[in-house]
């Protein structure tokens, strides 16, 4: 997803430690945001935890928003023929790995699935599992984020662009 | 590797990344990349970088490194 202003059709230049951080803190915030949120009251969750849990899901979505207007999500988002010789390499490459990742994480929370249902029903051992939609939402949502960015984060991670005079 | 006199003869035509980029139709960061040595052109690249400048294309782009321009200048088979 690219989100095209009139004013920077070309999104918006962030420089590479601030787009850095910006993905760290939403691979980061997300995940927490969605675990405080769903913590059972039996497991310490309460109002103030699915408040602060809420907060940083909202922060994740804000970086998200910030992130889908750079100039890095509109080299991974944009058709072929706005893309110049290089931005295209580097596009395909990056698509590539992204691809290889998310099948790889993919992969892993199917094991996870199938390992902590077969445990559970021989009765050895309880490991956490989605059971309510909420839960199955959070999943969805944090793998539409990291589907979305996760091209733009390998090319944000590689080479430092050059400096512009 | 391909090592190129790109900013040597930028800077003689004054030009900025930008307007170069603009004039062969790449993003500007792509000028910088191959300044860099960090991108390889395309043949098409190399030619319309080479036309622009006005010189046969193994002026501008090599395989082997150049001679610094005041060793050129010195000795003009170098």
């Amino acid at each position: 997803m690219f989100i095209r202003s009139k004013t920077r059709p070309f999104g918006r230049q962030l420089s590479t430690p601030l787009v850095r951080t910006l993905l760290i803190a939403l691979y980061t915030l997300y995940p927490l945001g969605c675990i405080l949120q769903l913590m059972p009251m039996t497991s310490g969750g309460g109002v103030m935890a699915s408040l602060a849990g809420l907060a940083l899901v909202v922060g994740a979505i804000g970086i998200f928003a910030v992130l889908a207007g750079s100039s890095l999500q509109r080299q991974t988002q944009e058709p072929e023929n706005l893309l110049d010789e290089r931005e295209r390499i580097e596009r395909n490459r990056a698509s590539f790995q992204a691809h290889s990742v998310f099948s790889g994480i993919v992969l892993i929370g199917v094991l996870y699935m199938m390992l902590t249902t077969d445990m559970a029903a021989n009765d050895k051992l309880h490991l956490w599992q989605p059971t309510e939609g909420a839960h199955w939402n959070a999943i969805f949502g944090g793998l539409i984020l990291l589907s979305f960015t996760l091209p733009g984060a390998i090319l944000a991670f590689g080479k430092t662009p050059p400096e512009m005079d | 590797m391909i090592h190129n006199r790109l900013s040597v003869f930028r800077a003689e035509r004054n030009l900025s990344r930008k307007d170069l980029a603009e004039a062969v139709g790449v993003n500007p960061q792509t000028i910088g990349y191959l300044e860099r040595g960090d991108y390889a052109p395309s043949v098409e690249l190399a030619l319309k970088l080479a036309a622009l400048f006005e010189v046969p294309v193994e002026h501008l782009f090599s395989l082997k490194p150049f001679a610094p321009l005041a060793t050129s200048l010195r000795d003009p088979e170098s």
